[in-house]
């Protein structure tokens, strides 16, 4: 029976094919092109140290986001809450600095208590009714956001504390949002890559039955999804009222639209089971460059919307054909 | 001479790192059932692929009654009049019965000038179709709602439905009931007296001299040869296909029980919630092999997801040596050393996304963590070598561990699901059909495995629809009737017409006339 082609041990190179090569390389490739783009157009203004370290900046809330966003899209699922999530964890925070509260201590609150809080509600539903995340989260979107407005009084809620937390820059060089995020990448992608909960989070997006079947419990780590995903968003909370100084109730709305996407062109695959955060981070970074370099460019931010319409249908497009989910029949 | 429906010469198929086919040669006349033999990861799959459109020949061409092609497309394919079922279940869950088989060629009529779907023929059509191959469920039944050998039969609808003259039969009777294999045959008599050719591919030996007429074999991805069926023995083929003589293909290891009292498992009143088994009761002795026979539906697999904890219970105990279990879902059945190697592979027995390493790890990292998997990082030197000792302990047949396990064939898949619930070291295993779609050396290897398994002192249950399987491998056999256990026998005084009678008269009803 043993055969040439049994022995396990042996490390058989397999020619590669341009499909393995785009599943591997389309994020960093449309990151390039984007860059190569906007550093033609604009070559003196585009291409400083200063900017890209602005870009980066700009986009650490969106890779919060995203990073998030992944855990939930990882399960085949999706979270249109993360705006609204941001925006509640925000205000919560800033009306308890308001209270005379500690900065950190009304952070932790904002972090644990609401966003962890908001994530075990989504994912707590969703295991209670079984109903698509979609319906879950479209419906807690509009929840998150509501009790956002009531518990700002519909007003900007002062919280010029947290800027003394994020506003700073270590080395004198890099802002503290992009620390932020970095961070919370480099955690997440350990998570994901070495811990046996993230290994079964993908075994879940691969299959939900043969997961139960092969005895994960599959309730409590679609809770863990969507608490991560609270978590995320409301670490963006934090760093976007350190940005403005204040929590406005409208914050973050329609930032799970930036969230999806990064996910996506960072080849989040939406049935399920296939990613990584290294490639949401660079999915986040696209959306920021676009954002900026349209900017640059001196188009008006409605192109940026265009810009990152197509792009979402065009990395997907090209993933149906070439990347990792076109092998499986 | 008559003509060739289909010639495939000198066909050769490279995926990287393997070569699949090599230089194969396949010929099929009107009216005749070729059937199709070899190894798991011979290469047949892969052959029928090639002539569905769904892979292109690296060399070689195809004639097409008449007409030479160096590659097809599913859909030039499917203009040929060539349709296939796959070794996979390819049904849609979420449709009903009606919109899988119609699914992509609707019916249509034209209505006040505008093309619409007709949805009234499409009934009838499905109608016929079911009466026809003797399933018993509405055309607007939705497929998620029917079992496995169910949703076989819907394709295999599906396929007839086409009208085609050629169609191809990937393992079609893997998870077929022995009534719906019969039904089966019958259809495929009559297409083949409608002139029809048919390729069939089966590891199921018997049924080549039922339905074949010729049968060509391959080995290792090479043609080895074809020979009219009435010519040949089994015995004679099977040299062929595993290339060496195989002894005593159903001739288990050596029995020495009788006088084991020590219990492994004990099962008590043990009630699904949902109804569909009620107060079961049964004891695993160590060393033995417990046999679960019976008709399909009859509560064999429903018992043992009840058991691993995959579905609510009512009430019942479980215990383990003597220590009553809690169990509450699967991870709970895990942990305390049950494992249940399930019936149906697509569904719920490994991960598409997955290489193989992944999927032969994942039940041992479950089992060494704690709170439901949580916690607990893995270790990759210890994936590699569980997954390592498991590829050569099943001879699974691939280019490296790092092979996603949707590249495997359909049987070197089922040895991948094996491995994985092995390797996870537990003290009950329970395994529902393992033998499905194996060929049949590596079924015997299989079987030697469980006695040794066995012999270590590990529980093991065997659900199987093969009666000589059972027969051969176990040394008692419970039977199912209608949801509980209808009957037992110790190995020496079983037979088949006993198994048969209970699995189909109620205990009863049987001691009524006696
Ligand atoms: N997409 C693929 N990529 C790489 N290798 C593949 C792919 N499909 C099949 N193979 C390899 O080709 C060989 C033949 O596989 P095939 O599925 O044709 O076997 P088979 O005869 O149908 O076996 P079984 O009885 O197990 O179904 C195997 O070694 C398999 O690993
Ligand atoms: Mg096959």
């Amino acid at each position: 029976m043993s055969d040439k082609n049994t022995l396990p041990g042996e490390k058989l190179k397999p020619k590669k094919t341009f499909s393995d090569y785009w599943s591997k390389y389309s994020t960093v490739l449309i990151m390039a092109l984007m860059i190569v783009v906007f550093g033609i157009l604009q070559p003196q203004a585009f291409m400083t140290g200063k900017n890209l370290i602005k870009i980066i900046e700009q986009s650490s809330i969106t890779i919060l986001l995203a990073c998030g966003e992944f855990f939930a899209i990882l399960l085949a699922g999706i979270d249109l809450s993360v705006g609204s999530t941001m925006a509640l964890s925000g205000v919560v925070s800033s009306r308890l600095l308001g209270l005379g509260w500690n900065t950190w201590a009304a952070m932790l609150v904002g972090i644990i208590g609401v966003g962890m809080l908001l994530g075990a509600i989504n994912g707590g539903l969703i295991n209670l009714t079984n109903l698509h995340p979609f319906i879950i989260t479209l419906g807690t979107q509009s929840i998150f956001r509501g009790l956002t407005v009531i518990l700002a009084d519909s007003r900007p809620v002062q919280a010029t504390g947290f800027a003394q937390v994020f506003g700073g820059k270590l080395f004198g060089a890099i802002p503290i949002p992009i620390l932020v995020a970095l961070l919370v990448a480099s955690l997440l992608t350990f998570f994901t890559l070495k811990s046996k909960a993230g290994r079964n989070l993908y075994a879940i997006g691969g299959s939900k039955q043969a997961a139960w079947f092969a005895g994960i419990n599959v309730k409590r780590h679609t809770m863990l999804a969507f608490m991560i995903s609270g978590v995320c968003a409301s670490l963006a909370g934090m760093v976007n009222i350190a940005r403005l100084a204040s929590a406005e109730p409208a914050a973050g709305t329609g930032y799970e639209t930036f969230a999806i996407a990064s996910a996506i062109i960072g080849g989040t695959s939406f049935f399920g089971g296939i990613g990584m955060i290294p490639k949401v981070v660079l999915g986040g970074l696209i959306i920021g460059i676009i954002n900026n370099g349209i900017n640059m460019v001196g188009l008006s931010s409605y192109y940026q919307q265009i810009c990152m319409g197509a792009l979402i249908i065009l990395a997907v497009t090209l993933d149906r054909f070439f990347g990792a989910s076109s092998k499986k029949r | 001479m008559e003509s060739n429906l289909v010639e495939m010469h000198h066909i050769e198929k490279k995926f990287p790192g393997v070569t699949a086919l090599r230089d194969v040669n396949f010929t099929l006349r009107p009216g005749e059932v070729h059937v199709l033999l070899g190894e798991n990861g011979a290469g047949k799959s892969t052959l029928m692929k090639i002539l569905s459109g769904a892979y292109e020949p690296t060399a070689g061409e195809i004639v097409v009654n008449g007409e030479r092609f160096e590659r097809l497309s599913p859909k030039l394919s499917q203009q040929l009049g060539i349709s296939i079922i796959y070794q996979e279940l390819s049904v849609v869950n979420e449709l009903s019965v009606q919109e899988n088989i119609f699914l992509g060629r609707l019916l249509t009529v034209r209505k006040l000038g505008v093309t619409v779907v007709d949805k009234v023929r499409m009934n009838r059509e499905t109608e016929r179709l079911l009466g026809e191959i003797g399933l018993h469920c509405g055309p607007q039944t939705q497929v998620d709602a029917l079992r496995i050998s169910e949703k076989q039969m819907v394709e295999i609808a599906k396929a007839v439905a086409f009208n085609s003259n050629v169609i191809i039969m990937d393992e079609p009777t893997s998870s077929l009931t022995e009534e719906e294999i019969e039904q089966l045959f019958t259809i495929i008599r009559k297409l083949k007296a409608a002139g029809k050719g048919i390729i069939y591919i089966s590891h199921k030996l018997k049924e080549i001299k039922e339905i074949g007429d010729r049968v060509t074999v391959l080995k290792d991805g090479e043609y080895v040869g074809t020979h009219n069926v009435s010519d040949v023995t089994i015995d004679h083929l099977i040299t062929m296909m595993v290339g060496r003589e195989l002894q005593n293909k159903y001739q288990s290891a050596t029995r020495e029980h009788g006088g084991q009292t020590e219990v492994v498992l004990e099962v008590r009143n043990l009630t699904r919630r949902d109804g569909y088994v009620r107060d079961i009761s049964f004891r695993l002795h160590r060393g033995e092999i417990l046999g679960f026979s019976g008709l399909v539906a009859s509560g064999r697999t429903e018992t043992m997801e009840a058991i691993y904890g995959a579905v609510p219970v009512s009430h019942g105990e479980v215990l383990l040596n003597g220590r009553k279990l809690r169990i509450r879902n699967t991870y709970d059945a895990l942990n305390s050393g049950i494992a249940l190697v399930t019936e149906n592979r697509r569904e719920t027995g490994f991960f598409h996304n997955f290489n193989i390493r992944r999927n032969l790890a994942i039940a041992r990292q479950l089992k060494d963590s704690k709170q439901g998997g949580l916690y607990g990082l893995v270790s990759p030197r210890q994936e590699k070598a569980i997954s390592a000792e498991q590829v050569r302990a099943m001879q699974i047949k691939c280019a490296s561990l790092e092979q996603s396990i949707t590249e495997l064939s359909g049987g070197n898949q089922q040895k991948v699901i094996l491995g994985k619930w092995l390797a996870a070291g537990s003290q009950v295993i329970i395994f529902d059909e393992p033998t499905k779609g194996i060929d049949v050396g590596t079924k015997s290897e299989i079987y030697k495995l469980m006695r040794r398994l066995c012999e270590q002192g590990v529980g093991v249950i065997l659900v199987s629809s093969e009666m000589p399987e059972l027969l051969s491998v176990c040394d008692r056999i419970l039977v199912y009737f209608e949801g509980r256990i209808n009957g037992e026998y110790a190995i020496e005084d079983a037979t088949e017409e006993k198994l048969v009678y209970s699995a189909t008269v109620a205990k009863e009803d049987a001691q009524a006339t006696a």
